[in-house]
């Protein structure tokens, strides 16, 4: 089967997932050991200590420079287990930080420069975040795209920047826009955005401790990183690997530099469309099955929507996509137990 | 079909057992270095294009796969034709490029220039008839894309080309006025077939005339030869002969079955026309296989050494030998390159099928008919008191009470819109100095120079074309066709490419635009039938096309203005048949009654769609009618109403869409209908209003035709003797009046 490889974003790592990282089988140590490698010759706390925590803590497991290589760490150690026999890889998809894990596992970087690249990245927040990142629903009730939430965005957006302040579009998940601000910023967002309940979930929230990544806010980030992380072995990749502006990157011959370019340049300071980069990746690579590598299952939600709002797979209605989940899936998380099983290679 | 399928598997063999045996070269890891000595194509470019060609390849065995499960529904393909990968990768993604239905490669290698998805999966889509296949909805497979500016094309016989000058033409006139350097290049593909046809060579000839007169035309024709259209091949030599020595036109040659050539010719033909506006036509050498489609069964007309010679001259094939020899791939890297692509596009074939498909007449005709009457409306532009003050120097029209003539006020009427719109343009043979045969365009050249007013060389293919390629670039051209007769010879510009670029582009893409036509007969004898001539079946069987047809001057500026803002706000294509006998018409009943006359109607008012006038509230009968009919059946309804006849007289304005509703309403209330078409039986309104009408009132209203007879029609008198007249519209109000007492 052809499966489209989907890594998920620095607020996957959540209280759900705590010692995910515990017990892998060897192939997914390897990979959790080349990032402890790397913290270790850091000095920094080695992800199996933070993973082993007792007890899920905000302060510490959401911090970013934490929770984005135990994020990327998740992410990979479950693409380790993946049943490549049955399922092959066709393509390789990101969102926000799941960018530099789909460049490791596009083999676009080689493992070791993206530890580097993620740890890296994250630990430039360890002084403390830069800015906020707010997020809000784009959809109704009815999981149908409401173009007047969209519109409410770009109105709250306009809003921030008329007195001063700072606001960008950061992500948009086609079902949840996630909006970068400085404070001023996020104060106008939260008093703008409509107040909104979906699920369990109410909106806007704050993401705690999230740099608003993927805005202007964070050029002196990016710039930092040009220079520090300038050595890093970027290649085209294996299989094709597609960015947050929906741009595929092609096995053989995609330039060093456009990665290298992207990567710590647009990926950093502008905004990130994971609904485009999913449908832009369903469109080129013609996946059977869309897998969801974990930690959590943050991407499923925006991710079955956008595959509705597709109708890939024959599946435009919710019982359609019900009644292929449950006989032949379209979309397999590593986060769900039950799904995951279709997923790990048989030990 | 059988042939043409086993030729495939034979082509897909042929190259798995070449690569196979194919000797590599010392590997190679720097790719930014020319793939070869002495071209200018890096390794890395080539292996992209590569990527593009195995794509193209395998999207036409996919297409073949498809129609053979009965899933698809397009089969013409593009094998031999990969070469031209190279010529988009010479361009920019921003360069507009109307493309030929060989030209996949260039499609694909387009999409990959841009970054996002291959391309292949709209390209599979359209051969299933998707109906969300991005650019035509599931009505035609075509290579075209908004976002990738490659504005769809179904031409078979290159009738996109007197559009793609026009629009490079278009492009520098308005970055002139803009003050802004244009440095697109447009972009056109055909095949060597094509090439002789009378669009082709008017599009060639139009490109030199233009850059003769030194007036910038930033065209690049790619003539895609393959020495074959369909089984008729093309004499040795005769594309290069042909089209070597254009004057204006600089000739390239490119062998498209080497990758590097073609990319290399292509280069230098795009960079001569971005450099000097001036056209090239890059003459690039393919091959055709896999037959001229699914259904060719090529061996009926080429013998079997000759199919296997095209083979053998597989551009993917030339491809991957470079680059196996150069150490760039080695053969197992070629066959998984081929192999995953092979894969990959079966898939995406395979989620093609299972796309909904357009499922009733109303899905298939929404791009067709965009009207919305309220914007139409609303949209009416007038200028500033200043600017108009400036074109009317005697005065506003509308405040003058003096009578004027059809002619007249649609001079007006034009002044008005070149001053309300500045990308309003307004061309055609003699419409400058000249002002036009009938004086309906003079002075506009005095008023709005003569970058906006401007005359164009003989030829109407040529003249429609730049309105295609005008309103492409966002200008709104009013087009003059001196006479109907001369449109027949370049209708198809209307027929295969105005009118149809709405449907196929599902309304994403238009070509707004105003045809005024010069129309119909009534000349007293003089011009025959070039000039007076009453057939106007070619323009009304147009799906989507707005026609009108004013009788008076006050109608004329209305509509004209209807017409405008139906073109700026619902991108439609109107044509505007003027009767030219009533140009100058100034009286009705009697000579010097002036009753023709009219004055100028307030610049905000337009004439909404279907709205007829109406004469009198005879109860009688009702003539219906238009143009030189609606002259004539005033002055039978006068007389009749003399004699105690009371005929109210309807003027039908809207030639297409026709005001059903309205005449019904009025053949309701009057009881009987005697409709007046000045056209020929065969090619007017009469059948379709009487059928129409017939069906509506349940035969329950009597109906007589007066039309004019199918035949062309002769000078001098002898001209009345084919003509409606007066007496046989009395005739028959008479006949169907005394009938129904």
């Amino acid at each position: 089967m052809r499966a489209l490889v989907v890594c998920p974003g620095r607020g996957s790592y959540g209280r759900g997932t705590l010692g995910i990282l515990q017990d892998r089988s060897p192939e997914a140590a390897a990979v959790i050991d080349a990032c402890d490698g790397w913290r270790q010759d850091h000095g920094r706390t080695l992800l199996r200590h933070l993973d082993a925590e007792p007890a899920f803590r905000g302060s510490l497991h959401v911090a970013g420079q934490h929770a984005s290589l135990l994020t990327f760490a998740a992410s990979l150690a479950d693409l380790a287990e993946l049943d490549r026999e049955r399922l092959e890889v066709v393509g390789v998809v990101g969102n926000s930080l799941g960018w530099y894990t789909a460049l490791a596992a596009a083999g676009a970087l080689p493992l070791e420069d993206a530890v580097e690249l993620v740890d890296t990245m994250g630990h430039y927040q360890a002084d403390g975040a830069l800015g906020v990142q707010v997020m809000t629903a784009l959809v109704g009730g009815d999981g149908q795209p409401d173009p007047e939430l969209r519109q409410a965005v770009d109105d709250a957006i306009a809003a921030a920047r008329l007195v001063g302040a700072g606001a960008w579009w950061s992500i948009d998940l086609g079902s949840h826009a996630v909006i970068g601000a400085d404070s001023e910023g996020a104060r106008v967002l939260e008093e703008r955005l409509p107040k909104l309940t979906r699920g369990e979930r109410t909106f806007p929230v704050r993401l705690p401790l999230h740099s608003a990544f993927h805005t202007p806010l964070l050029e002196p980030t990016s710039a930092r990183a040009r220079e520090d992380l300038a050595h890093l072995g970027f290649r085209a990749p294996d299989v094709p690997l597609i960015d947050g502006r929906g741009m595929v990157f092609r096995p053989r011959w995609a330039d060093p530099e456009a990665l290298r370019d992207y990567t710590l340049g647009h990926q950093v300071t502008r905004p990130f469309d994971f609904h485009r980069a999913l449908v832009t990746a369903l469109h080129h690579t013609g996946p059977d099955v869309i897998v969801l590598l974990g930690p959590g299952n943050s991407l499923g939600g925006p991710s079955s929507r956008i595959l509705l709002w597709e109708g890939w797979g024959g599946c435009r209605t919710r019982e359609q996509l019900d009644a292929r989940q449950a006989t032949d899936p379209l979309l397999l998380s590593f986060g769900v137990s039950l799904q995951r099983q279709r997923l790990v290679r048989p030990t | 079909m059988s042939g043409a399928v086993n030729r495939a598997a034979i082509v897909d063999r042929l190259f798995m057992d070449t690569v196979r045996q194919l000797v590599p070269g010392p590997r190679r890891d720097d790719l930014d270095t020319p793939v070869r000595p002495g071209t200018t194509l890096s390794a890395r470019q080539a292996l992209a294009l590569f990527e593009v060609q195995v794509e193209s390849r395998h999207c036409d065995f996919a297409a073949r796969d498809l129609k053979t499960r009965g899933e698809g529904f397009y089969t013409i393909g593009s094998a031999g034709h990969e070469g031209n990968a190279a010529v988009a990768a010479a361009l920019r993604p921003t360069d507009p490029a109307f493309l030929h239905y060989r030209s996949g490669g260039f499609f694909l290698a387009r999409a990959q220039q841009a970054g996002g998805p291959s391309g292949a999966f709209d390209v599979l889509r359209g051969c299933c008839a998707a109906a969300d296949e991005p650019i035509a909805g599931g009505r035609h497979k075509v290579f075209g894309s908004v976002e990738l500016n490659v504005p769809p094309q179904t031409s078979t016989i290159a009738s996109h080309l007197p559009k793609a000058v026009g629009h490079a033409v278009a492009l520098d006139r308005r970055a002139r006025w803009e003050g802004r350097v244009e440095d697109r290049v447009v972009a056109c593909t055909f095949g060597d077939a094509s090439a002789n046809h009378a669009t082709a060579q008017a599009a060639l000839n139009t490109a030199g005339w233009t850059t003769y007169q030194r007036v910038p035309c930033p065209v690049l024709f790619v003539c895609e030869d393959n020495g074959l259209g369909i089984s008729v091949r093309t004499p040795q030599g005769w594309t290069a002969a042909n089209l070597r020595n254009r004057v204006g036109i600089h000739y390239v040659y490119g062998d498209g079955l080497d990758l590097p050539h073609a990319w290399d010719a292509a280069r230098l033909a795009v960079a001569h026309v971005r450099k000097t506006r001036t056209p090239a036509l890059l003459h690039l050498r393919t091959v055709r296989m896999l037959g001229h489609a699914g259904s060719d069964v090529e061996q009926l007309y080429r013998s079997d050494d000759e199919i296997s010679a095209s083979e053998a001259s597989d551009p993917l094939l030339a491809t991957a030998r470079l680059l196996v020899e150069q150490g760039v791939l080695t053969p197992d890297e070629v066959l998984a390159l081929y192999e995953d692509t092979r894969a990959r596009l079966g898939a995406l074939a395979g989620e093609a099928a299972r796309r909904p498909r357009l499922q009733t007449a109303a899905e298939v005709m929404a791009p067709l008919f965009v009207h919305d009457a309220e914007k139409v409306h609303n949209h009416v532009a007038i200028a500033p008191d200043a600017e108009r003050a400036r074109i009317f120097p005697r005065g506003l029209p509308e405040d003058s009470d003096r009578g004027r003539p059809l002619a007249f006020q649609l001079n007006r009427a034009l002044h008005d819109v070149l001053a309300a719109d500045s990308g309003a343009i307004v061309f055609g043979e003699d419409v400058a100095r000249k002002g036009g045969v009938y004086h309906v365009t003079a002075g506009l050249i005095d008023a709005f120079g003569v970058g906006r007013v401007f005359n164009t060389l003989l030829d109407e293919t040529s003249i429609l074309g730049l309105a295609l390629g005008a309103a492409q670039a966002g200008l709104l051209p009013i087009a003059e066709i001196q006479y109907l007769a001369y449109l027949m010879n370049a209708v198809d510009q209307l027929r295969g490419e105005a009118g149809s670029l709405q449907f196929f582009s599902n309304a994403q893409l238009a070509n707004p635009m105003v045809v005024r036509i010069a129309s119909l007969a009534y000349q007293k004898g003089f011009g025959g039938h070039f000039h007076n001539d009453n057939g106007i079946a070619a323009v009304r069987e147009i799906p989507g096309v707005l026609i009108g047809c004013p009788a008076r001057g006050d109608d004329a500026a209305r509509m004209l203005r209807t017409m405008v803002s139906a073109a700026r706000t619902c991108g439609r294509v109107c044509v505007m048949l003027e009767p030219i006998a009533l140009y100058h018409t100034k009286d009705l009943h009697e000579d010097g009654d002036g009753a023709w006359l009219t004055t100028y109607p307030s610049p905000r008012e337009s004439l909404p769609v279907g709205e007829v006038g109406v004469y009198g509230e005879g109860t009688d009968a009702c003539i219906v009618t238009y143009g030189n009919g609606l002259w004539m059946s005033l002055r039978v309804a006068e007389r009749l109403r003399r004699n105690g006849v009371d005929v109210r007289v309807i003027d039908l304005r809207w030639l297409a869409p026709l005001p059903h509703d309205a005449v019904a309403a009025h053949a309701r209330a009057a009881g009987r209908v005697v409709i007046v078409d000045e056209c020929r039986a065969s090619s007017g309104v009469a059948d379709t209003l009487a059928a129409e009408l017939h069906e509506r009132t349940g035969g329950s209203v009597p109906i007589r035709r007066v039309v004019a007879p199918d035949t062309y029609i002769p000078l001098g008198a002898a001209a009345n003797l084919v003509l409606v007249s007066e007496t046989d519209i009395e005739l028959a109000v008479r006949d169907i009046v005394g009938e129904g007492a």
